[in-house]
């Protein structure tokens, strides 16, 4: 049976995700995490963890990470490498379309 | 619904050894990872590849599934037995970071996305009388440009497991009327409190994150809050100027073209992109002139084509610093 609801939401970035909150929404551990931001690999690089605080782009990079690493059994340098080229290969495709060109697919 | 074969989809017998299967996993997702793959279906390819490499990585789901499975060929109609799942416990480890992404077909036979109560399958975690969170779902949506202009009311449809009238744990389609804020942007995420997964023992559920992303249209481009749109105008038009009426995302604007104005001439109409939360910029949206040349299909046409030849003294080539004739 099919019920609706209307619900509001709250958009990240306006609200940001707690290191809890984070670690929930990716399904690891805090440790994991406290690690990978004090690597350098998420988060702004500020000080104290009681004040950090993640975005849209922490939570979408911190659950990339977490596939890389996991999947691949990765490094986590390695999977920070591999997601910073992902997310600057998406860059540039979007900036491509932006500027009128479409992207080829397809040999 | 159709069942499906994993086996088939990575590329491994059906005696595959978890090396094997890892291996195979790892080969197919470089093969079809839709940043690096050239095939046109990437996407959906890389999706069925994480759907099998999650139930076939997993001893438990895969026996479960082998058992299904000796019934069964890749394509044919499939419907889960009703005893599905009876004699199984899983140990409620998560299904990894494929996104949520899963088919019906999967989520009929181990949930979407929920992790300790999946699918039909009664978690070892939920056995022991105590409570526990849900998990945190995701999910991804496709809304329109306008949407994040105005705001909007979308209906979306899940898949999440309920427990049923015996406590068994079922998948259950059902809708939700999200509201979508202004000023959103692609790549973001709205929070939905206790949409997740439900909870166990009675703990709270988890929340769902859903993540934004606008559907294509062929009119605007999107970068960050900035909006990119192309605009044909005439020769007339872009020599003499003209002010024409422009479709935007907002809604019709009239839009001056300056006098002199070239094909490919990017006008930036400021603050007229993706609207922003206060205190933040809204972007911009940026208009890409087209000189369209109309026809020279009537005598009409080509003499005044002929007059323009004869009464300017025109050489683009020459312009560019390009000799004459090479």
């Amino acid at each position: 049976m099919t019920h609706t609801e209307i619900v509001v939401g709250v958009v990240l970035d306006e609200a940001a995700l707690t290191l809890e909150e984070l670690a929930r929404a990716c399904a690891v551990d805090t440790r994991w995490v406290v690690e990978h931001v004090e690597a350098g690999f998420l988060g702004d690089g500020s000080l104290g963890v009681s004040h950090w605080r993640f975005s849209s782009n922490d939570l979408t990079r911190a659950r990339c990470l977490r596939q890389l690493e996991r999947a691949f059994a990765a490094e986590p340098e390695l999977a920070a490498l591999v997601a910073d080229l992902q997310a600057e290969v998406r860059s540039l495709r979007q900036q491509l379309r932006a500027a009128g060109f479409s992207e080829s697919r397809g040999s | 619904m159709e069942f499906r074969d994993y086996y088939k989809i990575l590329g491994v017998d059906k005696s595959a050894t978890a090396d094997e299967i890892k291996k195979a996993y790892r080969k197919q997702a470089r093969k079809y990872h839709p940043d690096v793959s050239k095939e046109p279906d990437a996407e959906k390819r890389m999706q069925e590849v994480n759907e099998a490499n999650e139930v076939l990585s997993d001893a438990e789901k895969r026996a479960a599934y082998d058992q299904l499975g000796s019934r069964y060929q890749a394509g044919q109609e499939f419907q889960p037995p009703p005893d599905w799942g009876s004699g199984f416990e899983f140990s409620g480890r998560d299904f990894g970071g494929a996104g949520g992404d899963y088919s019906d077909f999967f989520a009929n036979l181990f949930g979407r996305g929920g992790a300790a109560a999946g699918g039909p399958f009664r978690s070892a975690a939920g056995q022991g009388g105590y409570q526990m969170r849900g998990e945190d779902r995701h999910a991804r949506i496709l809304i329109d440009l306008a949407d994040a202009y105005h705001g909007a009311v979308r209906t979306i449809s899940l898949q999440a497991p309920v427990a049923d009238e015996s406590g068994r744990i079922v998948v259950r389609e059902h809708s939700l009327k999200v509201q979508i804020p202004r000023g959103v942007k692609e790549g973001q995420h709205i929070r939905l409190a206790s949409k997740g997964s439900p909870g166990i023992g009675g703990g709270p559920a988890g929340d769902l994150f859903l993540e934004l992303s606008f559907r294509p249209d062929v009119r605007y481009r999107v970068d960050g809050r900035d909006v990119f749109t192309s605009l044909p105008v005439t020769p007339w038009e872009a020599a003499l100027g003209a002010s024409i009426e422009t479709p935007t995302p907002s809604g019709p604007l009239q839009l001056k073209v300056p006098a002199g104005s070239q094909s490919g001439r990017k006008l930036r109409l400021k603050g007229r992109g993706i609207p922003a939360p206060a205190g933040q910029d809204a972007g911009d949206l940026y208009v890409l002139l087209e000189v369209v040349l109309p026809p020279a299909d009537s005598d009409a046409a080509r003499h005044l084509y002929q007059e323009m030849a004869r009464e300017l003294a025109f050489d683009p080539r020459r312009q560019n610093g390009q000799a004459k004739g090479v």
